[in-house]
């Protein structure tokens, strides 16, 4: 052991590189090469992965113990290994005096690619490798004969690579890489019979999803960048104060008095519970808590390693790690610990009741999951974080037995049925003890486990948390913080123990029904496929069902696994009801039989039922051994305070009285179960469906969540997909694409009358062009254009120039021109009094001869002149810009500039010759 | 003996004359082929003019140039007029002009 310290020493913990990579080893290789490996190749490449990352973990294991342990005086203390890999990101941020109340808050968030091993996610990756291994190897020969098989094992590797990167990682960021890693395998997993378009669909419903909890995450990973300075655990630790800051989250000041007070009052929020609140999205979304769980019971279209490993065991487990690893910051927020506890105590509840009558075992036991994740939010969300801890490492193990054993069920119903959903249907099964002895043994514990049976592991982990609920809540030293009420501990304890009630009811039923009883997959076997069919058309009612199941039958439909003679008919006159299924006798066929499957799928079951059952006791606080506790102590240490956490009861005397509903809770449910299923066969459940079929029918369609998502999430979708489609067909098609076409063909058609074809029409135009040329050339054209200072009174007249042209003024307005003959000069200048105005005439001669005059009027408008005066000019003169005008100096008299003097008197333009 | 310039208005004006023949037959006729002839009518009015003030200016031999030029390109015009004369005779099996409106339709 001091060997292994030396090799890896706690601030450079190398041996993390081999967990992950291992795995992450396997993934490629069975991704690129599988296909050529084989598969004996890939089932050892997939095992030893798996198995070099568990042994890695149990190494990994005894070193953190060492150094928890190891201290002075044998007392528990925090150890924790990191392995730092490399320099990922380097974010800049501005350092905002006043939000930073860590001293040591750095103006660089730099993040690393780094991992860290302590007692809460050694105990998960010792969870993933370990179970993760039995299921692998369980997997081995349940796909056997899959055509995917390498790409199952890819899959699954790298399912257990991002799995570890979700549990080791660092900070928040590397976290996030795993949960988004593991998101995309469990997608990939569930559609892996994708050439099923429900087995796709039912993927993607769980990876969009999971998207909406992400957000969470996301946004989380903001605020905490914002308000603590960092993303890694220390970081978020040392700077957890500064979550304190409140934020106001609703202005009541906008609205006027008039309106109601709850609008009128302003409202604000610590940043700890936004942060809790978004955080728990996230979990609630990859964990399945109400109202996201809707996607889990959709997964079980995966094979059933899958759900046992992915969906039942591991991957929906992550939130409340998540809750568990940011335990500091959560107990900081009574409010969102709250919301927690309540969301998970009712998701206990709701799942349990929808498991009650579901008729696919994988369905009941997907239920039972999202029914055991509330539990486990329960325990979390009343701060016993090591509580609920516990019960996802015992759901670990009884949950993914249940699983691997439903698969066992349903690969020897194979035997018989080859269609999925009537080989996972409890009606189809019963009496199957005799034929899967030891799937039934490894079943029955499980099941004892998960109704909680005194001492078993379901046992010990469901009612501490039923006492914790009971007893603890979460406090704030903040005055104004959100309080519990008072009667919380007392109804979130009802409300569990009577999830627990019917988790032994249904899980016994589910039990009766498959392994007791008369096995009822003889019968069906002749034309099983029409009585799918019906079986999906007839609306699921219970007594429908069995009809569906024994009439209607495709008369000339023969399955290949032996329909004696007998069937047809005698399934005809099972047309009446359920218990009709249970009284044939000797209608028992020689068709194959269901059997036991091979070792590799009892091994794992054997062992996880083994840890279902005793494991239990790795924190049985009854009988006062917890040493997974103390194990977990240092994680919790900083949120597990007395000043966050209060409890009601804090010596203890409560835990043994509140043993007592949780015994009669399993004593309950499973003898009515019993009574139920199999002293009456299942009567009463028919009788009860059909005094109540409103009821049963709400409870089989799952509360009809599904419908309701579809009316108001997809519903409104759909809505805003066809406001989008009439905008794009007559807004955009119709105005902006159709309208401006129709605008372009109609001008085109006018302007195509112009356009005759013939050449000589052509030419003609031109001619006539020439001749307008020819006009304008040959007349002159008097233009000119006026320019000036109305403060100075000096204006300009400008004459057009023109080819050949000569010039003639009448500058002084005395009706002469100035001069007899035509010069060269274009342009006269003269001076004007204020207010005075004088008409210049031009004359224009062109190289023909011809000649043509004009007239422009110049006048300088009074300084005081309201309303600017337009200096006229005949044709296309410039006005002067009014600014000019009102900038008119007072009169300075008739004084001309010295520039001009000649220009005025006389009136002689220069330039006359 | 008169000088250059006294006779140049005497070829100014019978220029205008042959480029106006040309312009009005040009216009007037449908037959391409005759429109061919007034085109060179209106080409070698203007050479006509080109080398009658060239032979005023006669220090220059830019007129005479241009001529040339023109004479050529003239050249080059009736082949390829006559070439699209004869593909169009072939196609519609006539050569008046108002019936070539191809391009329209």
């Amino acid at each position: 052991m001091h060997a292994f310290e030396k090799i890896f020493p706690a601030d450079d913990f190398a041996l993390l590189a081999l967990i992950l990579g291992m795995p992450l080893l396997g993934a490629f290789v069975n991704g690129v090469f599988g296909k050529r490996l084989g598969k004996d190749a890939v089932r050892l490449m997939a095992l030893s992965a798996l198995g070099v990352a568990f042994l890695g973990s149990v190494l990994t294991f005894f070193l953190l113990h060492a150094a928890q342990t190891g201290g002075e005086g044998g007392g528990e203390q925090a150890a924790r290994f990191v392995w730092h890999g490399w320099q990922w990101l380097d974010l800049s941020r501005a350092n905002e005096a006043g939000l930073i109340h860590s001293g040591a808050a750095p103006s660089m968030l730099q993040l690393e690619m780094a991992f860290s091993v302590d007692a809460l996610s050694g105990t998960m990756a010792l969870i993933v490798t370990g179970v993760g291994f039995l299921i692998h190897l369980y997997s081995t020969s349940y796909m056997e004969n899959d055509p995917g098989y390498y790409r199952f094992f890819a899959y699954l590797n790298l399912f257990i690579f991002s799995m570890l990167v979700l549990i080791l990682g660092h900070s928040l960021p590397i976290l996030f890489i795993g949960w988004e890693g593991v998101g995309l395998c469990s997608y990939l997993l569930i559609g892996f019979w994708f050439d099923q378009s429900a087995n796709a669909s039912a993927g993607k419903k769980a990876f969009v999803v999971n998207r909406i909890g992400d957000f969470g995450l996301l946004v989380a990973m903001a605020l905490l960048i914002r308000y603590t300075g960092a993303l890694d655990w220390d970081g978020m630790a040392r700077g957890s104060r500064g979550l304190m800051t409140e934020i106001p989250i609703w202005n009541g000041h906008l609205f006027p008095a008039s309106f109601p007070s709850f609008l009128t009052e302003s409202h604000s929020v610590t940043v700890a519970t936004l942060v809790g609140l978004s955080l728990f999205l996230g979990c609630a979304g990859k964990s399945a808590q109400f109202p996201l769980y809707v996607w889990l019971p959709d997964a079980m279209a995966g094979p059933t390693p899958v759900s046992a490993l992915i969906h039942a065991a591991t991957m929906v487990t992550a939130g409340v790690y998540l809750v568990c690893r940011m335990a500091g910051i959560f107990t900081l927020s009574p409010a969102a610990m709250f919301v927690v506890a309540c969301i998970g105590a009712f998701t206990a509840l709701f799942a349990a009741t929808i498991a009650l009558v579901q008729r696919d075992i994988k369905k009941v036991l997907a239920y039972s999951t999202v029914s055991q994740l509330g539990f486990m939010f329960l325990g979390v969300g009343v701060g016993a974080f090591s509580a609920g801890f516990f019960h996802v490492l015992t759901h670990a193990f009884f949950k993914a037995c249940l699983f691997l054993g439903a698969g066992s069920v349903i690969h020897a119903m194979h035997a018989r049925i080859h269609d999925t959903d009537a080989s996972q249907d409890v009606n189809n099964m019963g009496g199957l003890k005799q034929y899967l002895p030891r799937t039934h043994l490894t079943f029955l514990v499980s099941v004892l486990a998960i109704a909680g049976l005194p001492l078993t592991s379901g046992f010990f982990s469901k009612d501490e948390i039923l006492y914790s609920a009971y007893t603890r809540s979460v406090v704030s030293p903040s005055p104004n913080a959100f309080v519990w009420p008072e009667w919380t501990g007392t109804v979130l304890f009802a409300v569990g123990v009577t999830a627990a009630v019917m988790t032994a009811f249904y899980m016994f039923r589910v039990y009766f029904l498959t392994f007791h009883g008369e096995f009822k997959g003889w019968k069906i076997v002749p034309g099983w496929q029409g009585a799918h069919d019906a079986h999906g058309a007839d609306g699921h009612d219970a007594a429908e069902h069995a009809h569906a199941h024994g009439a209607d039958l495709h008369d000339g439909t023969e399955h290949a696994h032996g329909p004696g003679p007998a069937h047809g008919p005698a399934a005809r006159e099972d047309a009446h009801g359920q218990q009709a299924h249970t009284q044939v006798a000797g209608e028992l066929s020689d068709g194959p039989q269901p059997h036991e499957s091979p070792w590799q799928m009892t091994a794992p079951l054997l062992i996880l039922a083994a840890l279902a059952a005793v494991g239990g006791f790795l924190n049985a606080h009854p009988l006062h051994i917890v040493p997974l506790e103390h194990w977990l102590e240092p994680v919790f240490a900083s949120a597990v305070d007395a000043a966050r956490l209060h409890s009601k009861d804090p010596d203890d005397a409560l835990m043994i009285p509140l043993l007592i509903p949780g015994v009669l809770a399993f004593l309950v449910g499973s003898s009515f179960a019993y009574v139920v299923y199999l002293q009456r066969k299942g009567l009463p459940e028919t009788t009860f469906a059909a005094r109540f079929p409103g009821l049963y029918q709400l409870l089989f369609d799952k509360w009809r969540v599904d419908e309701l998502y579809d009316e108001l999430v997809v519903g409104s979708l759909e809505a805003l997909a066809d406001a989008s489609v009439w905008v794009d067909r007559w807004v955009v098609d119709g105005i902006l694409a159709r309208l401006t076409a129709l605008l372009v063909t109609v001008w085109g058609h006018l302007l195509r009358l112009l356009q005759t074809g013939h050449a000589q029409a052509y030419a003609a135009v031109m001619v006539l062009g020439l001749f307008g040329l020819g006009w304008f050339v040959a007349v002159p054209q008097p233009e000119a254009a006026v320019s000036g200072d109305a403060a100075t009174g000096q204006y300009a007249v400008q004459a057009a120039p023109g080819l050949g042209y000569s010039y003639r003024w009448d500058a002084d307005g005395d009706g002469n021109f100035d001069t007899d003959q035509f010069g060269a000069f274009g342009q006269v200048t003269l001076t004007l009094e204020e207010g005075a105005s004088r008409e210049v005439q031009l004359q224009v001669r062109n190289a023909f001869g011809r000649v043509k005059s004009g007239s422009f009027s110049v006048s300088r408008p009074r300084h005081d002149a309201a309303a600017p005066t337009a200096l006229a000019a005949p044709r296309g003169a410039p006005h002067l810009p009014a600014r000019v005008l009102q900038r008119a100096p007072p009169a300075e008299g008739n004084v001309p500039p010295a520039g001009s003097a000649a220009a005025v008197p006389g009136g002689t333009p220069r330039g006359v010759q | 003996m008169t000088s250059p310039g006294d006779v140049l208005e005497s070829y100014v004006l019978l220029s205008a004359l042959i480029f106006t023949i040309g312009g009005v037959g040009f216009l007037v006729r449908r037959n391409v082929l005759v429109q061919l002839m007034s085109i060179e009518l209106m080409l070698n009015s203007v050479n006509l003019l080109m080398v009658a003030f060239n032979r005023v200016h006669g220090d220059a031999m830019t007129g005479n140039m241009f001529a040339f030029f023109i004479i050529a390109v003239a050249a080059a015009e009736v082949a390829v007029g006559l070439a699209i004369v004869l593909s169009y005779y072939r196609l519609k099996s006539t050569v008046y002009t108002d019936e070539a409106d191809l391009l329209r339709h």
